[in-house]
């Protein structure tokens, strides 16, 4: 009887904790977005669902570019997609099957790479984007995060987790190591493919620091700095500000609902090694 | 000798080697190879490999971010700089007492999150979902948000100052509330990151360790204290560790709250991380030599951060 009390007591408290924690995440995402449709004359206070309205949203794309920031990151993001799907799942392919001279030294130095921040390498990366004279440009955006680190070891781990005995046969019919790459290998590790499209998509459409360094033209600002400068700009008008917030934030939750089970472990490992 | 001791052996395992694999086509493959690496080591080399050389030859040179081809070795000077500035010591400061909060705390949070997570039955993907949704988004709409949350009179400000006594005011422009702020916005988005690596950990606690130990009599958190925290001991090392090096590399909240970067480590240098501190004298003072010294500063603590890493992390992942 009061073991089983004791249990029930348990589970309200573990329920509890868990709705309290949940409650707090959710709460930010929740206020940004009902904030997002109020009257900026109602803020702060609570109003009926009738008197919310598309106001903001309309106000912030009147008053800054921000089409164009969308437009920009898009494009940036879909540049780096593109480029590291296809350069990491090369390099990644390499270094699972094929023995060549000079293999483990390679790996090495991906790992070796992998343990290093952007923050540190920032000053000679922004000297070498001046130098080309890449500032304000997207490729300045899109080219130096095409090859990753990570995601090589990501790609490298997929390509090992497929059991090579069709790659063999195809060997055995004459294919060249091409062809099995493109036709054979490539399409048994999809899910590792896509899960390197999702963290370089993310990882892209989030950055900041990148961004804000390499770019000083409103024109050529992505969402993040751009909402950024909202703040200064729209410093009074908090409703609006939230419609920006709403307006970086919903794809990218869109993309997680959507592909939750193939994000979730891949970024817990993400967070160890990057 | 030892190539004495060698040689015989040499010839049979070629030619077993051989039998498996035709020589020619692993030739033949060792160009493959190195085609499809060429694309990545090229980017690398330019994009990772040059720049890690060039911080740290940059940290021994002086060079004006305006005459940026202008570089002049000035050997150690950047460093004995840093050795004696109060600036650079205070970063270090900061960072130290934002690192010292946060990783307690995302720690133990997670830990006892997770552990509650393992064992409910029912909601445990929405709960999940919930904890890892500000992971994947942007830091600068968090702090936004967080901004406005903990604004003098605002929704989160008011009620903490109503709960536990503290003042209502405006955290991120209030010198010692500034860096307690720092943490909760970090916080928030590192949690469902580690609830997710720490319930990995259960989940590779063997179910028959918590049935023995219900077996002799222990409740919910004595298996918690004893079967729970000793099985997922690696990986709070590891979840301590990895989340000391994510920490110390805190940039992006703190220029949010600077007012728009216009003034970095604002309010009054509460917020001058050990980044913001390289990312000043580089961006906003010019001097790209000292702000790499600061670099390579921040290189080896990860370093070391990394190398501790390898040594605590179980095999298997």
């Amino acid at each position: 009887m009061r073991t089983a009390r004791l249990q029930l007591a348990g589970r309200v408290l573990k329920y509890g904790v868990l709705g309290v924690f949940a409650v707090a995440a959710i709460g930010p995402v929740l206020f940004a977005l009902y904030t997002s449709f109020e009257l900026p004359a109602d803020y702060p206070r609570f109003v009926s669902f009738s008197r919310l309205t598309l106001s903001n949203y309309r106000y912030v794309f009147d008053n800054a570019p921000v089409l164009r920031w969308y437009a920009n990151t898009a494009f940036v993001t879909f540049g780096v997609v593109l480029g590291a799907v296809v350069v990491n799942t090369m390099a990644g392919y390499a270094l699972a099957r094929i023995r060549y001279p000079g293999r483990a030294l390679s790996f090495l130095i991906v790992l070796a790479i992998l343990m290093v921040p952007l923050q540190a390498i920032l000053i000679p990366l922004y000297l070498l984007v001046a130098q080309l004279g890449w500032l304000n440009s997207y490729q300045a955006l899109i080219i130096p995060f095409i090859a990753n680190p990570f995601l090589i070891f990501l790609m490298r781990q997929s390509f090992q987790n497929v059991p090579t005995d069709l790659e063999d046969a195809a060997a055995i019919d004459g294919a060249g190591r091409f062809r099995t790459f493109l036709k054979v290998a490539v399409p048994l590790t999809m899910s590792g493919i896509a899960t390197q499209a999702i963290l370089a998509g993310t990882w892209t459409w989030n950055s900041f620091m990148i961004p804000v360094t390499f770019t000083t033209d409103p024109n050529h600002y992505m969402m993040t700095v751009g909402l950024n400068s909202l703040q200064s700009q729209f410093y009074t008008l908090v409703t609006v500000q939230m419609a920006g917030v709403v307006l970086l934030t919903v794809p990218i939750v869109l993309m997680f609902v959507a592909f939750q089970r193939l994000i979730v472990p891949s970024f817990a490992t993400a967070g160890i090694r990057g | 000798m030892a190539q004495g001791v060698g040689r015989p052996r040499t010839a049979p395992l070629l030619l077993t080697r051989s039998w498996r694999q035709p020589p020619r086509r692993a030739r033949r493959d060792w160009g493959a190879a190195y085609a499809l690496l060429a694309p990545a080591a090229a980017l690398l080399g330019i994009w990772f490999v040059y720049p890690i050389v060039d911080t740290v030859v940059l940290a021994f040179q002086q060079v004006n971010l305006f005459h940026f081809s202008e570089r002049t070795y000035v050997g150690l000077t950047n460093f004995h700089q840093l050795w004696v500035d109060p600036a650079f010591h205070h970063s270090l400061f900061i960072t130290m007492i934002f690192v010292l909060l946060v990783v307690p705390a995302q720690t133990v949070v997670a830990l006892v999150l997770a552990s509650a997570l393992q064992s409910v039955g029912r909601g445990k993907t929405i709960f999940r979902t919930a904890f890892f949704l500000p992971y994947m988004t942007s830091t600068v709409a968090v702090t936004t948000v967080f901004m406005k949350l903990f604004v003098e009179g605002g929704p989160l400000a008011a009620s903490i100052s109503r709960i536990f006594g503290l003042p209502d005011t405006t955290w991120y422009a209030e010198p010692s509330f500034a860096l307690p702020f720092l943490v909760i916005v970090y916080v928030y988005m590192y949690i469902g990151l580690y609830v997710v690596v720490f319930l990995g950990g259960i989940e590779n606690v063997p179910v028959e360790l918590h049935e023995a130990a219900k077996v002799d009599g222990a409740g919910s958190f004595q298996r918690f204290r004893f079967v729970t925290v000793p099985g997922v001991r690696p990986y709070v090392l590891f979840v301590i560790v990895a989340g000391f090096i994510q920490a110390v590399q805190i940039f992006d909240q703190a220029y949010v709250i600077a007012s728009n970067g216009a003034i970095l480590g604002s309010p009054a240098g509460a917020t001058a991380t050990l980044v913001i501190f390289l990312y000043q004298q580089a961006f906003r003072l010019n001097n790209l030599g000292y702000g790499s010294a600061a670099a390579v500063v921040l290189l080896v603590i990860v370093f070391a951060g990394t190398v501790l890493t390898r040594r605590l992390l179980p095999e298997r992942s």
